[in-house]
């Protein structure tokens, strides 16, 4: 089974490990998107939003196991096969997610190129869009070696 | 219960043609999100759909510069799961009548 492990630097990541715990936490009892469930009995919607909202905790039960105690003495985080779909949707709920909260006011532009203004912002704000960067990094790095298509 | 029915019919195979003729087709769309990076994207659409990396990027493009892109018609039920699928990768998916 192919395996990546990526050294990061610790300094660098555990600030940005709050803001991702926090968004974790307060995507427990809700879904990163509102999904737009089709015209189904309310049973059936109902049913359709809390399956999705499961998927949504274990996906990101598995983002934040990558950051356990393990993680604080290596600065390794393992990707494999098993935990590589879960973690790039557990990436896209908590980059949904703080850009919808903390990242409300920045536009999409300085999201795209990744430049924010600094000095318009708060410290807050620049974790979250590390963060949001972050995540987005680690993504593009399990597309181009860990491609689940690819895998298959 | 079952019912079953003491009528015979006079012509079950055209009559299953007919109702998937007149049968209601489903579009699955996905709408573009801010968020989502490409390259993200093109993985999903290949994995859901089984596409090739190029008809993939198309349909990528095509959410990004549209704004939407219908990615799949056909009965109701698989149009579901296919919404679905795409929402639990967090993609604005979205069910519509053809």
């Amino acid at each position: 089974m192919k395996r990546v492990e990526v050294k990061l630097n610790l300094e660098a990541v555990a600030p940005l490990l709050d803001a991702i715990k926090a968004a974790a936490d307060e995507l427990q009892p809700t879904l990163a998107v509102t999904p737009q469930v089709p015209d189904l009995e309310e049973e059936f919607a109902a049913d359709w939003r809390q399956e999705l909202l499961q998927n949504q905790t274990s996906d990101l039960n598995i983002l934040l196991g990558l950051f356990g105690t393990d993680f604080f003495i290596t600065g390794v985080v393992p990707l494999d096969a098993t935990n590589s779909e879960p973690i790039l949707r557990a990436c896209s709920a908590v980059r949904l997610w703080l850009r919808s909260q903390s990242l409300a006011a920045v536009g999409d532009e300085a999201l795209e190129t990744g430049e924010m203004p600094l000095l318009e912002t708060t410290e807050t704000q620049r974790r979250a869009f590390a963060a949001y960067v972050f995540l987005g990094t680690l993504q593009e790095l399990i597309v181009q070696h860990l491609d689940p298509t690819e895998l298959e | 219960m079952i019912v079953v029915s003491a009528q015979p019919q006079s012509d079950p195979l055209a009559a299953t043609a007919l109702q998937a003729q007149v049968a209601p087709q489903w579009h699955v769309v996905v709408l573009n999100d801010p968020v989502n990076l490409m390259s993200y994207v093109v993985m999903i659409f290949k994995k859901v759909f089984g596409w090739s990396e190029a008809k993939a990027r198309v349909h990528m493009l095509e959410v990004h510069e549209r704004g939407r892109s219908l990615l799949w018609t056909g009965a109701r039920e698989p149009a579901e799961a296919y919404v679905f699928t795409l929402q639990q990768w967090h993609l604005t998916a979205v069910l519509e009548a053809a």
